[in-house]
């Protein structure tokens, strides 16, 4: 051990905390970079909430500062800049913000502790990962300043309009090909690490369920992300050297015949599939990991046991497997007959099983248990009735006749989110507040916590909730002006108040970000186990050191030995085998 | 019936024959989420309550045992089924897989998606669609590139305007010349993508006492001066004339409030100050063909007026615009 420490302090800085391979280190990267995305993704959005509250009002106090490529001389967005800004915030948010904290964060870090394994199977894969991904982040910020702006076909870049973009959606192909390639990187070393480096008697159903999310995630990346990456790579061929892959025969554009540029053939729908086909499956790699930090954060703090584990595993695996089959159900609108969309509508209707049983089985985890009311719980609990509504409004946008009504409207924007803000989102900040105490050796503030979670709360729900409203009034996403419209114009109250909600969201967030940076420095010590959790990361030092646990664990039990009857503690740690 | 057809925080009006269906299956969704949902919430609130950490509260190791999870799993399952099967699928069929019978009595259009504007091409009389060639379009007067030389399309009619008969079997062709877009109707409960290089139909009815003037006709209402935001009504016109206190006009009957949040705020400033309390407006055209598809920088305002007719008023609209068209072409001619 000692030999080991030395080797750490012999490291120079910029090994130890730049290019450092350590898993702990890239899960740190990871995560402050991954919340510095999110951040920023949150901030595009709280403008185009501006356009959309006030249309055509100048913005205020930034407008001016913003490029020529998103605003008029008096600072009102225009047209374009608003597309960009959608376009920017759905990849940021998804590509650089909820999956790299997710899996690149809490994967990274907790994933090799909680199997007992001193490291990722190949470190410097790993730091190639996170380097890959930092560079993939920089190009899309790239896109802001290039000539038209970034790209603003929206995050799907549905051809021909993509093809057809300015330069930004260039820049965006490239970054997303980075993005792609960081994660396949990522996933490869996850699944070895899992499947090689477990403890001596950790076995796969005495793994967390955290480790089974991450795992199934991880297959997910590998076998969703090669189809897009192709898809990218064909449609800069587009661009750039005018194939036709997505371009059809006879296009005219602003009464300018393309024939001069593309042969035509292509089909446009082909992006649509393969993009869905990676899309799908990437909303389970949103998910996921946030209910493998639900399950960790909820076993702990109800000091018992979590209801069906097998289960919730085994659910979690097919919830993987379906993903794969359920794509095309964002493209019933495209003029798909009968006999396909009745296959994909079946998927959908079956895939939302499993994901009934995994929310029941939390919400039965409560039964008999002794609840502490801490931060992370606090975050843990509110993500199942959110994540109960995002699933729940999936139903009829997954059935064909009324998604007819409901597709593409605000009800589609207010689903999703519900899934992915108020779920993950709030899954990771419970991760955040559950294993600051091992990152740190120290707990970030409880009341500051409440002070975040309670306004947060009840801002996200006035955020998200009237779009369900405005939605089914028949109001369409992606617009510029919805006043436009006569449905829109009707409704617009409602979108006034989703605006102030963000607003208020976003001040929400100063006493996390207030807090996260005084625990570091001031939080209140903590040895290594400060929730009484049962599962190997707690088992080591915190912080732990380079090569994590101070004697090799062995597994003795399950992951949430809880309450068990006739023990000393309430809980048996993993690693030790407990007197009665 | 149509007294309902506002628009507002739920559904929109609903002016077609199969609509009623889809509302009835997203209702019978909701109210089941419903269900499900205060049924969870009931049980989550129950355990946060009872089973918080306290003095003397014990947290029990063995699992709960009983099979109402099982059970309710089971029965979310059976009903899932029930609304794919016995809800959804009966109406997608018919959207998709049972198209009007081709006649007199099904009102055909092609209709073609444009960044940003919608184009009708109506066959006219004959039935038949002239012969359309992408090197005769012109932005500014022939959109699609009609041949008019062409003997089919002598009777044809192009408008940016969306022309329909009420309870006719409406078949509508769809595409696009550039990018994709999505033709859609809320009120109608239909849509579309509209794909370049591919020629998808829809069809639909609307029902027969939806005509536009009789839709404006229900759809005017009284709003109180001090509640009313430009931003909401900018839509509408004016019923009547409404005059300032030296009696002069400032909003006559017809006319919109402004065309913007300026000019419509300060005509309302006027309106109040002239001693106004109420305003009876209606909507200057009550339908509306939008793209639901982002489809570039003016993708929001991309949309076309929908207006409805009885079938005699329709087909009196047809030969109105044919004539006009020949008339121009004769002056174009002369001249």
């Amino acid at each position: 051990m000692s030999a080991e420490h030395h080797h750490e302090h012999d490291l120079p800085f910029w090994r130890k905390y730049v290019f450092s391979v350590d898993h702990k280190v890239i899960g740190v990267q990871y995560t402050v970079t991954g919340l510095l995305f999110l951040f920023f993704g949150f901030c595009l959005m709280m403008i185009m909430r501006w356009q959309l509250a006030y249309p055509l009002e100048a913005i205020p106090v930034i407008g001016t500062w913003l490029s020529q490529s998103m605003v008029d001389a008096d600072g009102v967005l225009i047209g374009d800049g608003y597309n960009a800004l959608g376009a920017m915030h759905g990849t940021i948010m998804v590509f650089l913000g909820v999956v790299p904290l997710a899996v690149g964060g809490f994967g990274n870090f907790v994933l090799p502790l909680q199997v007992g394994a001193p490291d990722m199977a190949f470190p410097k894969l790993n730091m190639a990962s996170y380097w890959v991904y930092l560079v993939g982040g920089i190009v899309m910020l790239i896109g802001f300043f290039v000539p038209g702006g970034a790209a603003n076909s929206g995050w799907t870049s549905y051809t021909p309009l993509a093809n057809i973009a300015t330069t930004g959606q260039t820049v965006w192909l490239f970054g997303m090909v980075l993005l792609i390639t960081s994660s396949l990187l990522g996933s490869v070393n996850f699944i070895v690490t899992t499947v090689q480096l477990r403890a001596k008697g950790l076995s796969f159903f005495r793994l967390p369920f955290f480790v089974w999310a991450q795992f199934v995630t991880s297959f997910l990346l590998l076998l969703a992300f090669p189809p897009l990456e192709a898809a990218g790579v064909l449609q800069l061929m587009d661009r750039l050297a005018d194939t036709s892959f997505f371009m059809p025969t006879g296009l005219v554009v602003s009464g300018e015949l393309q024939e001069s540029i593309y042969s035509g053939g292509g089909s446009p729908l082909l992006w649509q599939h393969l993009f869905w086909f990676l899309a799908h499956p990437e909303v389970y790699v949103l998910i996921l990991p946030a209910m493998g930090i639900l399950g960790e954060v909820i076993a702990c703090n109800t000091r018992k046991p979590l209801w069906g584990y097998k289960s919730l595993v085994y659910s979690a695996i097919f919830l993987g497997f379906m993903s794969f089959i359920v794509w095309a159900h964002h493209m019933f609108m495209t003029g798909m007959g009968t006999t396909l969309s009745t296959f994909f509508q079946a998927t959908t209707m079956i895939i939302s099983v499993p994901s009934v049983i995994i929310l029941t089985c939390f919400i039965i985890s409560l039964w008999n248990a002794s609840i502490r009311y801490n931060t992370p719980m606090l975050f843990a609990l509110a993500f199942l009735p959110m994540f109960a509504i995002g699933g729940l409004t999936g139903l009829p946008l997954g059935l064909t006749a009324s998604d007819i009504h409901l597709h593409d409207t605000y009800y589609v924007i207010g689903h999703f989110h519900y899934v992915v803000a108020p779920g993950t989102i709030f899954a990771l900040f419970a991760g955040v507040y559950h294993w600051f105490p091992k990152v740190t050796g120290r707990k970030m503030s409880e009341f500051m916590g409440k002070l975040h979670f309670w306004p947060s709360f009840v801002f996200i729900n006035a955020v998200f909730m009237p779009m369900f409203f405005v939605g089914m009034a028949g109001v369409l996403r992606r617009q510029f002006d919805q006043t436009e419209q006569l449905q829109g114009a009707v409704v617009h109250g409602l979108t006034i108040m989703s605006s102030w909600g963000a607003w208020g969201l976003g001040l929400a967030q100063i006493p996390f970000i207030i807090n996260f940076f005084w625990s570091i420095r001031k939080g209140e010590k903590v040895g290594d186990n400060p929730w009484e959790a049962t599962t190997l990361e707690w088992a080591a030092p915190s912080p732990p050191p380079h090569g994590n646990f101070e004697t090799v664990p062995v597994v003795h039990c399950g992951p949430y030995e809880y309450s068990v009857p006739e023990k000393k503690t309430d809980y048996c740690p993993q690693n030790v085998v407990m007197e009665a | 019936m149509l007294a309902e057809s506002t628009y507002g925080a739920w559904f929109p009006p609903m002016l077609s024959e199969h609509g009623g269906e889809i509302d009835h299956l997203i209702s019978v969704v909701h109210w089941f989420m419903l269900a499900l949902f205060v049924g969870w919430g009931i049980f989550f609130v129950y355990c946060l309550v009872r089973f918080r950490q306290r003095g003397g509260h014990k947290a029990v190791y063995n699992p709960v045992k009983g099979k109402i999870s099982k059970y309710v799993e089971i029965a979310v399952g059976v009903f899932e089924a029930f609304l794919l099967v016995g809800l959804s699928m009966p109406v997608w069929d018919w959207y998709k897989n049972e198209p009007p019978d081709a006649g007199a009595d099904r009102c055909e259009i092609r209709v073609v998606g444009e960044q940003f504007q919608w184009n009708f091409h109506y066959p006219g009389p004959d039935g038949k669609f002239g012969r359309t060639d992408a090197a005769l379009i012109d932005t500014a007067t022939n959109p699609l590139g009609i041949d008019w030389e062409n003997e089919d399309a002598k009777d044809d009619v192009f408008s940016q305007e969306m022309h329909l008969p009420v309870g006719k079997d409406i078949y509508v062709r769809i595409t696009s010349k550039d990018v994709i877009h999505s033709f859609a109707i809320p009120t109608m409960r239909v849509k579309q993508d509209s794909i370049p290089g591919m020629e998808i139909p829809v069809w639909f009815k609307v029902k027969k006492d939806a005509t536009t003037a009789k839709l404006k006709e229900s759809m005017t209402q009284t709003y109180p001066i001090d509640k009313i935001k430009w931003r909401r009504i900018r839509h509408h016109v004016a019923v009547e004339d409404y005059q300032d206190r030296s009696g002069q006009v400032v909003l006559a009957k017809g006319a919109p409030l402004g065309n913007n949040l300026e000019q419509g705020e300060k005509l309302i400033n006027t309106l109040r100050e002239s001693g106004h309390t109420e305003l009876v407006l209606q909507p200057a055209n009550p339908l509306e063909v939008i793209c639901a598809q982002l489809c570039g920088n003016n993708h929001y305002t991309m949309k076309a007026q929908l207006i409805t007719h009885e079938p005699a008023d329709f087909d009196a609209w047809v030969q109105e615009m044919i004539e006009d068209r020949t008339a121009g072409s004769e002056m174009f001619e002369d001249f």
